[in-house]
């Protein structure tokens, strides 16, 4: 009925009818749940991570495990899943199936193996079955293959590039996304080396390897099977300004593409990790808590936001940011200082605590009015009382030979 | 701990204590007349930490799990609250509700030992308990005195359904066994002879007569007055009152008169007979709710003239008013329509007009005209060394401020009893 923003664009040469991808993960483990995923209107899946015939895959149950707050359970989710239990014979039917139901779909494949012989195979059978792009799994932070099991091969740099070169090798031209992770100690070196090998791009990043919580009854970790637990892999909205960083920091000093992956729960998220470098963005987390119906604010709300700031394809966006992203040295040196907005101001008095125990005691309270005011003088402009204002009624106003600039909070947040 | 289900479950109390601001100084605190430190207990709630919530509750109030039922929170904490210019005020009182409910109470507590001088409570009220609790907290012996028993109002008139007996007595059971001395169930009416025997007195006797109609049939079989039928019921007997029934006055008991009648047989046909309208009901709202719910009926506008019948109630008659100006409270003035009486047939009259102290008691301490006592800043009344508040000294009020007396009389005598005065 109502006409949207043309949304599709192309990326590594695969048509993409918006920038959302469903990840490698349990939403696309299932040929069903693909098939739903993409009749929802996702732009493409990447079917979870699939191994050869004799690779053994044990899994353990419960696997999820969440931390937040009352009012918001799933800040961070956790799992200690590992690669699918269906191996690449299973994996390649799919996607003969997927790519005669959804032709103009992009179709892909996340593949883990050990053996040079046993990526090279995977690649050659999927190519076979017609797949769009490969993504290796270099970065599945709760245990590996081969040499050094339990470290992700994405650590090492040196092994980084030798498998990578091994499946661009067997995919010739059928596209390769090398998906990383940011747990590294520098994650340039990793993307410049895997930038040598030819593969097409990378996907950053993964799941963060983390411990989601301890009974503190029990003892237990989360999650406890059977009483004990295991180090998780983190996603959701807690992992999103790591997985900023990440592809920004590989945008900024590496030719390379990106996907982006990793804490995006919304279409403004998908902006942000866009603009720093990404080329699409796949999500997980978000459709495991709230459904594959989610397409439909994320395409709109692309739509409207591509309207409202002038830009003719998702395209565009990609790295809009990055010249905005320095060291710190490099910042300019306003004069700045809290500016408070008296009239959106409620009264709550957290700006003047925050910023007597936690900023530069700047903020009065008059405890009659019930208002804060800003001691100029005093204020460095930190910023910590914005931070914690629950209405949104306090800017830092910046000042360089009387040109002014902002920082302020927009939007419902 | 667990009886009773508490209004807000585990999850709910932790999504509405996160929509608390934790305002720096915060207002609903200052509202509060007992001063419960608010946003310290919801933090607690917050972080799981229930017991220290308790302590925190139970440690700026000695009526907790009455209060946590039956306080108006629309006239206190949450009619400040800041989250109201967000959205809508912070649940407070459930929220304390909550703590109270899934919490036993704090037993281990660090009394210090008594002095040698004693204070006389008189009166077992709200009041008279809280003034109690703080007296042995700072090191006071205290011995209370109530003609009838341990509780007040709140013990004796307000019904099981709106604060369960087990949570009733449990508070009181706390109180008597950890805070008070000795308690005497006898009826005080000299004062003098006490200030012999202890360093100071403390009344809180609050206002047990009840106010007459003065119009003719008031002796008839079938009228009743309201805090006694209330006492009645509670102590469960039966009201002995009959089918039609007609509830004189348009404050809070009567309301709850009213809605306890309707709770003992829901047959029974309850009015509340009301000179004004019912914006000028002098009753919390949620009570309104409550005896709306029940089923009970209102005859505004109607001025009694009186009581109809030979031996026993058949009626009252009443004639209609119209509503003027505003008086200075607000609230509107009314006046008799001429030649417009007419009669409510009824076979029970319940008079429920107000309530007063008594007044044959306490000679030689100053009254005001309705026979309030009166006291100074510091709640001493004429008489050095006796001091008082609750509903004697300020007429009907709520539970909150009868212990928010409680506790500015215990500062002030401890001062009196240092030398000051």
């Amino acid at each position: 009925m109502y006409r949207e923003h043309d949304l599709s664009y192309d990326f590594l040469g695969i048509h993409l009818e918006n920038p959302f991808i469903l990840s490698a993960g349990p939403p696309t483990d299932e040929l069903d749940m693909a098939v739903d995923g993409l009749k929802a209107g996702w732009a493409g899946v990447v079917l979870k991570t699939t191994s050869v015939e004799e690779n053994p895959v044990n899994l353990k149950y419960p696997m999820m495990s969440s931390f937040g707050t009352a009012a918001h359970k799933v800040w961070g989710l956790g799992n200690i899943d590992l690669i699918s239990r269906y191996h690449i014979g299973e994996i390649c039917a799919r996607v003969s199936t997927l790519k005669h139901l959804f032709p103009s779909k992009m179709i892909a494949a996340s593949i883990m193996g050990s053996r040079k012989e046993d990526w090279q195979s995977l690649v050659w059978q999927l190519r076979k079955a017609g797949i769009d792009l490969i993504e290796c799994s270099f970065s599945c932070p709760q245990g590996s293959m081969g040499e050094a099991p339990g470290k992700m091969l994405a650590q090492s740099v040196e092994a980084t590039e030798k498998v990578a070169r091994w499946v661009k090798e067997a995919a010739d031209d059928t596209p390769v996304l090398i998906k990383i992770t940011p747990q590294v100690t520098d994650i340039v070196e990793v993307a410049r080396a895997l930038q040598r090998t030819g593969v097409d791009g990378v996907t950053a990043s993964n799941s963060v390897p983390a411990l989601i919580g301890v009974d503190v009854e029990t003892m237990e970790p989360r999650p406890s099977v059977w009483g004990d637990g295991a180090y998780s892999g983190m996603t959701g909205m807690a992992i999103k300004p790591l997985t900023l960083r990440t592809i920004a920091e590989i945008a900024r000093n590496v030719e390379i593409t990106i996907s982006g992956n990793g804490g995006a729960y919304s279409w403004s998220d998908a902006v942000e990790l866009m603009a720093v470098g990404a080329s699409n963005v796949q999500f997980c987390t978000m459709p495991m808590h709230y459904g594959f119906g989610v397409i439909r604010d994320l395409t709109s709300g692309m739509a409207d936001y591509l309207e409202r700031m002038g830009f003719r394809s998702p395209r565009d966006i990609v790295g809009k940011a990055l010249s905005h992203i320095k060291a710190q040295e490099d910042l300019s040196a306003p004069v700045t200082y809290s500016d408070i907005d008296l009239d959106k101001c409620v009264g709550c008095g957290g700006c003047f605590r925050a910023c007597r125990d936690g900023g530069h005691r700047a903020i009065v309270w008059d405890s009659v009015k019930r208002q804060p005011s800003v001691d100029t003088e005093r204020c460095p402009g930190c910023g910590q009382c914005m931070q914690v204002c629950p209405v949104n009624a306090i800017r830092m106003k910046e000042e360089i030979d009387q040109h002014l600039h902002y920082f302020e909070f927009r939007g419902a947040r | 701990m667990g009886e009773f289900e508490s209004t807000l479950n585990r999850q709910q109390a932790a999504i509405e204590a996160e929509r608390c601001l934790y305002c720096y100084d915060a207002p609903c605190e200052a509202k509060c007349p007992a001063h419960v430190p608010i946003p310290e207990f919801i933090q607690s709630i917050r972080s799981g930490n229930m017991h220290g919530a308790r302590v925190l509750v139970q440690e700026a109030h000695p009526l907790i799990e009455i209060c946590g039922r039956i306080c108006p929170e629309e006239e206190f904490c949450q009619s400040v609250c800041t989250r109201a210019k967000v959205d809508k005020p912070v649940r407070i009182r459930e929220l304390h509700r909550f703590v109270t409910d899934s919490t036993d109470a704090a037993e281990r507590l660090d009394i210090p030992a008594e002095s040698r001088d004693r204070v006389a409570v008189v009166g077992a009220g709200p009041a008279g308990l809280a003034c109690a609790r703080e007296l042995r907290l700072k090191g006071i012996r205290c011995e209370v005195f109530d003609a009838r028993r341990l509780g007040g109002v709140p013990a004796q008139e307000v019904s099981w359904n709106r604060c369960p007996r087990e949570v009733q007595e449990r508070e009181m059971h706390l109180l008597a066994s950890k805070f008070i001395d000795e308690v005497h169930i006898e009826r005080v009416t000299d004062v003098g002879s006490l200030m012999r025997e202890y360093a100071a007195v403390f009344i809180a006797t609050g206002l047990p007569a009840e106010s007459d109609l003065p119009i003719d049939g008031v002796e008839l079989v079938g009228v009743f007055h309201a805090r006694e039928l209330l006492r009645t019921v509670k102590a469960g007997m039966a009201s002995g009152t009959g089918r039609r029934v007609g509830v004189v006055g348009g404050g809070n008991v009567a309301i709850e008169v009213a809605s306890v009648l309707r709770q003992e047989d829901p047959t029974r046909d309850v009015t509340v007979v009301y000179r004004r309208s019912i914006k000028e009901l002098k009753a919390f709202r949620e009570e309104i709710d409550e005896a709306t719910r029940l089923g009970v009926t209102y005859q505004f506008l109607a001025i009694p003239d009186c009581i109809l019948g030979e031996t026993h109630v058949n009626g009252l008659q009443v004639t209609q008013a119209r509503l003027c100006e505003e008086d200075e409270s607000g609230r509107c003035r009314f006046e008799p329509l001429p030649a417009s009486s007419y009669v409510i047939p009824l076979d029970t009259v319940v008079i429920a007009v107000g309530q007063r102290p008594d007044d044959d008691v306490f000679h030689g301490i100053g009254r005001s005209s309705s026979g309030l006592i009166k006291v100074g800043e510091n709640m001493q009344t004429s008489m050095p060394g006796v001091f008082a508040g609750g509903d004697v000294v300020s007429g009907a009020r709520t539970v909150v401020e009868a212990v928010r007396d409680g506790k500015k009389a215990a500062d002030a005598i401890v001062a009196y009893m240092a030398g000051g005065k």
